[in-house]
């Protein structure tokens, strides 16, 4: 397992696109939720009574412990970004015939995939870490009350950590399924921030279906519900979001495991 | 030039070879409804360079890949040192599958730390050791895609030869390569058998099989046409063409003499093969002059390499 991660870790060091998606995503997460406060302070710091008011119910929504939920919902906005990479990652080696050089060379295909699978836990890893970065700079600039626990929902490092592997294994499921960079690219982006999205909407509001939950995406997007400051459906339905993280956890884990089950398999089977 | 380091090359392999490298029983592969390899079995000897020729599409690069397990096939199997193939195994084997494949973003150094770290064969200094071989060392900082096709397929070389693996599974090994080049790497082919290394090496080059390889396997079509020793399967004949008023009974009286193995008749000329070295043009003029014959034209050519080839693999 060493010398595959030591492996991957020879291709990708080089490779000058995995530092740049790495230095637009380490851009791109503070970027954001500097935004988002912004917007949040712009709100608040009105003169009006609504502003008051929801300082008063909801808090600083980027103060602890709230941070850690905040910064991860508007993060997880961009994992399309660090997809990038996963996706030419893989269709490099379709591209440049190296999975088939790499099994040549004395990787058996399942060395192959276990290397891919690592490549997806390391930039899972790196996206998090930026991610709790700025969560804990957010935090402690943001946390004027002494008492605020800093750690009380840190367990959403867990979450935003799951929810990246989850959409960042389906890229791959993409680049592997079809190969071919760009084409991945575009049906991965497509799917992502249009096709889903807007099928999950119509199936809700249309048709009062739920079954948009388990979508691909939808199914670990709910890991990571909007913060109740930037919730449009109240309180209840901030509530009602949160207490179903817990059966989405279960659902990710599940799509995670039959993605990569699945994948190993195909990659058994197949001519390389 | 290159045919006397060949010749040197072949002078230290010995006859026999008890032990098989490689053994195939009844490959089989189908891409859809094209068979591109039909029950395809033969072994190849420790310590040979076994050329699989054939003409483009004959399944050479199919059945390699087949052994590197880049293809599974329909049926059949084959054993490498007698066990089953796995990852293991290739390991020890240095390869070039049809195509350089490598990271095109990454230098020579870069892409051969790959290999290395995949394969276990040889360490850093080896890499350079190899580059100097191939002499690409003073480009090896140089990124893949900036080299010249001959440059990846000396890349290609100096990857399989890292370690120094005893046996090399070579397709197509000259392709891209300037005249220089070609001879370059097949002194290399020699130089390594001489060493004792197995090779195993597909090429459509008649000329280059012979040069290089002690064994061969003949595929047309995805089926064996024959196998053995290069000098037996592409032995060379002595071909004799003459004429004379009367082809007919110029025929009928060579035919009858029975010294040639194969006497036809073909655009007004008699052409008699006799087995290589073994013709006798002053035999055939005195033996016609004494029945009564006068021949007006006499001519000795061998049969060429080429001409055998297209005869094994011709419909």
């Amino acid at each position: 397992m060493f010398d595959i991660a030591k492996t991957e870790w020879l291709k990708m060091k080089n490779y000058r696109a995995f530092w740049w998606v790495m230095g637009i995503t380490a851009f791109t997460y503070p970027g954001i939720n500097y935004m988002a406060l912004y917007g949040y302070q712009n709100l608040t710091e009105q003169r009006k009574q609504a502003g008051k008011f929801v300082k008063m119910i909801i808090g600083n929504p980027f103060s602890f412990p709230e941070a850690w939920h905040s910064v991860a919902y508007f993060s997880s906005l961009f994992i399309f970004i660090p997809a990038i990479v996963i996706i030419m990652l893989i269709t490099n080696e379709y591209n440049f015939k190296t999975n088939r050089q790499n099994v040549i060379d004395g990787w058996s295909r399942r060395d192959f995939m276990t290397g891919k699978l690592i490549d997806v836990i390391i930039l899972s890893g790196l996206v998090t870490l930026f991610y709790a970065l700025v969560a804990f700079a957010l935090g402690v600039s943001n946390t004027d009350d002494p008492l605020a626990s800093k750690w009380d929902q840190i367990y959403y490092i867990g979450l935003f950590a799951l929810q990246s592997f989850s959409q960042l294994s389906l890229a791959f499921l993409t680049g592997f399924l079809v190969r071919k960079s760009f084409i991945a690219l575009a049906i991965f982006s497509f799917y992502f921030i249009i096709a889903e999205p807007i099928t999950v909407k119509v199936l809700k509001f249309k048709y009062h279906s739920e079954i948009g939950q388990f979508f691909p995406r939808e199914i670990s997007d709910r890991l990571l519900p909007p913060p109740e400051f930037f919730s449009k459906f109240g309180p209840e339905a901030y509530k009602a979001a949160l207490a179903q993280v817990q059966y989405h956890v279960y659902y990710t884990i599940a799509l995670v495991a039959l993605t990569w089950l699945f994948c190993f398999w195909m990659n058994d089977r197949r001519d390389l | 030039m290159v045919r006397t380091i060949a010749r040197k090359g072949l002078s230290s392999v010995p006859k026999t070879h008890p032990l098989s490298v490689l053994s195939l029983q009844n490959i089989s592969k189908s891409y859809g409804k094209i068979r591109a390899l039909s029950n395809l079995s033969f072994d190849v000897p420790e310590g040979s360079v076994f050329g699989v020729l054939g003409p483009n599409g004959s399944g050479k690069t199919t059945l390699l890949s087949i052994v590197l397990d880049v293809l599974k096939a329909d049926g059949g199997g084959f054993r490498w040192f007698g066990e089953p193939g796995t990852p293991g195994q290739r390991k020890k084997i240095g390869s070039l599958l049809e195509t350089p494949n490598f990271y095109h973003y990454l230098s020579a150094i870069n892409n051969l730390k790959i290999t290395q770290s995949i394969s276990g064969r040889g360490g850093l200094n080896d890499i350079d050791d190899v580059l100097r071989k191939v002499n690409l060392y003073d480009r090896r900082n140089s990124r893949f895609n900036s080299y010249s096709l001959g440059m990846k397929q000396r890349l290609a070389i100096a990857a399989a030869l890292l370690g120094d693996p005893g046996v090399l599974v070579l397709d197509e090994p000259t392709n891209g390569l300037d005249p220089v080049g070609i001879a370059e790497i097949r002194e290399l082919m020699l130089e390594l058998n001489r060493k004792g290394h197995t090779i195993i090496m597909a090429s459509h080059l008649l000329d280059e099989v012979e040069k290089v390889c002690t064994h061969v396997a003949i595929l047309k079509k995805g089926t064996l046409i024959t196998t053995g020793n290069v000098d037996d399967v592409l032995v060379d004949e002595d071909i004799v063409e003459i004429s004379a008023p009367g082809l007919d009974a110029l025929l009928a009286l060579m035919k009858n003499w029975g010294a040639a193995q194969k006497v036809s008749l073909k655009d007004n000329r008699v052409y008699l093969v006799f087995p290589k070295g073994t013709a006798r043009p002053e035999e055939i003029n005195r033996y016609c002059f004494s029945q009564g014959i006068v021949l007006d034209h006499l001519l000795i050519k061998k049969q060429r390499l080429e001409a055998r080839f297209f005869e094994l693999t011709s419909n």
